[in-house]
């Protein structure tokens, strides 16, 4: 295996997009859309693991 | 609880992921080295977050929320004290002997300082004590999912089994290191999200420290007297128990975490391992304790939410699952019990991955069969896994019959690691240190810690000799057991020392501080030092330790 980066990245993709497509459910003691927020985060460092994969095998 | 099929979805997703990356790592495995010590090829910012998520384990992530609910933020010592001066101790000054001795393991430094006597007891108690741990792991994640999910005790262990043997055997420790840095994340991210709803919820840091007692947001402020905290210890026992004797010997010799920086791929990166592993560690209270603390102002709150009740008292091991029900919807649930799971097999295979190793270089290598070929090591290491793995089932199903096998396991380790430490000392700092003193020190420091644990009396622990002092916890009793270990051990293995024969110098070259060439550093950026590494690292515990006082 090339790069570590790439499967971290490509989970924590798969697991954003995941969370994001299931906005509207809800914790007992919370009304916060914590899928949505957490989905996003994950999407967001699944992309830049994913970025520096490839920064790197260029 | 019930979890939705997203839930599964990302369980079932997880668990491909590492098996994945153990078949990918597969191709890479051609040599017993390559198995069982990744052939030190591993760069440095991967052995960094494995040498953290090897001793983040479940019982320390539900552990340091429970305890963050009953002691409150005091619990951060576990990681400012308790880890963070450790850490930076290794990677400055012992880095450079276990790296640059060319040793496999931790027992093999041992055999080349010393002798083969006290390699083979330090290599035999650590293997019963991976053992141990990696089964009361499997047993605890057993118990949770069959309490949390339905699953039979049964089905739990040998799912969770049947993973990090695949993987382990698969991949060996680059798979296991590999498998460490991708839990890490997910734990990191799992959680987080658990602390800062929590949190919020309770008002914010200033709302959340109004409806607690002031000692359960400071760290040091009600140390002074052992009976003006819950943990019933004083600074003395603080600092010299957990902070000296027992952190030290736990970051500086236990193999299990010894073992992802001497997996790093150059002296430098071995020594930034543990430096650079102290910043994260530095964070992880935020993550695991502040929860806890958040859970005990959630449950004065009049939201209906409390911990539930065991024995009578609150059961605070519960703070974390209950939060997570509580604050996460279905998705994030998965996302969380996901991370529960990782926790429970880093720490399950960190401790295969160490037994394997010290299994086969350590006591079959050297007491059983010598001089074989290296494809016969590459196959006793892969059995081993399956037998480690196999033991630790066992294990598992020992500790669901004994109710105080867990207490057990964590005196061994006060009674093992504690001397452990005074050996490697005197060892590495004083050429005179001789493989005899060694070997009496250890055996006389253990004798010690049992000694002291059977005149004393935590909790209904101990005074199995005759009850001569009562501590107020246990945790006191073990720093203090610790403390005396470590003196005891210290003071016969130089006394020892003084009455037999060292070695000569030019055996100890590249062994001990003095006779040992410092290593180059010659042409690294200043960041890439292990001194500067180590004051920032040092700065920023002080500053930690300063806010929250």
């Amino acid at each position: 295996m090339s790069d570590l980066r790439t499967p971290i990245g490509v989970l924590f993709a798969i697991l954003g997009g995941l969370l994001v497509s299931v906005p509207g459910n809800h914790a007992p003691l919370t009304d916060a859309p914590v899928n949505l927020y957490v989905g996003l985060a994950m999407l967001g460092f699944g992309g830049v693991m994913l970025g520096l994969a490839m920064r790197k095998s260029a | 609880m019930s979890l939705g099929g997203i839930d599964y979805g990302i369980l079932l997703l997880y668990f491909a992921f590492v098996l994945g990356i153990g078949a990918l790592v597969r191709r890479r495995i051609h040599s017993s080295e390559d198995f069982l010590t990744s052939h030190r090829s591993v760069p440095v910012w991967i052995t960094s977050l494995a040498f953290i998520a090897a001793n983040l384990g479940a019982q320390e992530v539900m552990g340091m929320c429970a305890s963050g609910a009953k002691y409150g933020l005091m619990t951060a010592h576990f990681y400012w004290v308790g880890a963070v001066p450790a850490m930076v101790f290794i990677g400055v000054f012992m880095m450079p002997f276990y790296y640059g001795s060319r040793a496999r393991s931790v027992p093999e430094y041992l055999k080349l300082r010393f002798d083969e006597k006290t390699r083979a007891l330090n290599a035999a108690t650590f293997a019963v004590m991976t053992v141990f741990s990696s089964g009361i792991s499997m047993y605890a994640l057993g118990k949770l999912f069959q309490l949390m999910l339905g699953w039979t005790f049964t089905e739990s262990v040998l799912l969770s089994a049947a993973i990090v043997l695949v993987y382990t055997f698969l991949g060996g420790l680059t798979s296991a290191i590999y498998n460490e840095v991708l839990q890490f994340f997910l734990i990191v991210l799992g959680f987080s999200p658990l602390s800062i709803l929590a949190v919020h919820k309770a008002g914010g840091w200033q709302g959340l420290a109004s409806r607690l007692p002031a000692v359960m947001t400071h760290t040091w402020r009600y140390l002074g007297d052992s009976a003006s905290n819950p943990m019933g210890v004083e600074v003395f026992g603080m600092v010299a128990g957990l902070g000296f004797v027992l952190s030290f010997g736990y970051w500086c010799t236990d193999f299990l975490v010894v073992q992802r920086a001497m997996a790093a791929d150059s002296m430098s990166a071995a020594r930034r391992t543990p430096l650079i592993a102290a910043f994260p560690k530095m964070v992880m209270p935020f993550i695991v304790i502040v929860p806890g603390i958040a859970a005990m102002a959630l449950s004065q709150m009049g939201l209906g939410y409390a911990l539930p009740q065991k024995d009578g008292g609150l059961d605070y091991d519960q703070a974390l699952t209950t939060l997570m029900v509580q604050f996460y919807p279905s998705g994030m649930l998965g996302v969380g019990l996901t991370a529960l799971m990782a926790s429970f097999m880093s720490g399950m295979a960190g401790n295969v991955t160490a037994f394997n190793t010290v299994f086969t270089y350590d006591l079959y290598q050297s007491h059983v069969r010598r001089g074989a070929p290296d494809r016969h090591y590459l196959l006793v290491g892969k059995v081993t896994t399956v037998c480690g793995v196999a033991l630790s089932i066992a294990t598992a199903y020992l500790a669901q019959r004994y109710n105080n096998i867990m207490d057990v396991l964590q005196l061994v380790f006060s009674f093992v690691n504690a001397p452990l430490f005074a050996t490697f000392l005197l060892g590495m700092f004083w050429k005179r240190t001789t493989g005899h003193a060694a070997f009496t020190g250890l055996l006389a420091g253990t004798t010690a810690a049992a000694v002291t644990h059977g005149l004393t009396v935590a909790e209904g622990k101990g005074g199995w000799i005759t009850a001569v002092h009562h501590f107020p916890s246990t945790m006191a009793q073990n720093f203090w057991m610790a403390i005396f270990a470590w003196s005891v051990c210290f003071v016969v293995t130089m006394s020892v020392s003084l009455a037999t024969r060292p070695k000569q110098e030019e055996e100890l070259r590249g062994l001990v501080y003095g006779l040992t060439d410092a290593p180059s550093q010659h042409g690294e950026s200043w960041y890439r030092r292990p001194a500067p590494l180590a004051a920032i690292v040092i700065v920023a515990a002080l500053i930690l330790n300063a806010i929250l006082w």
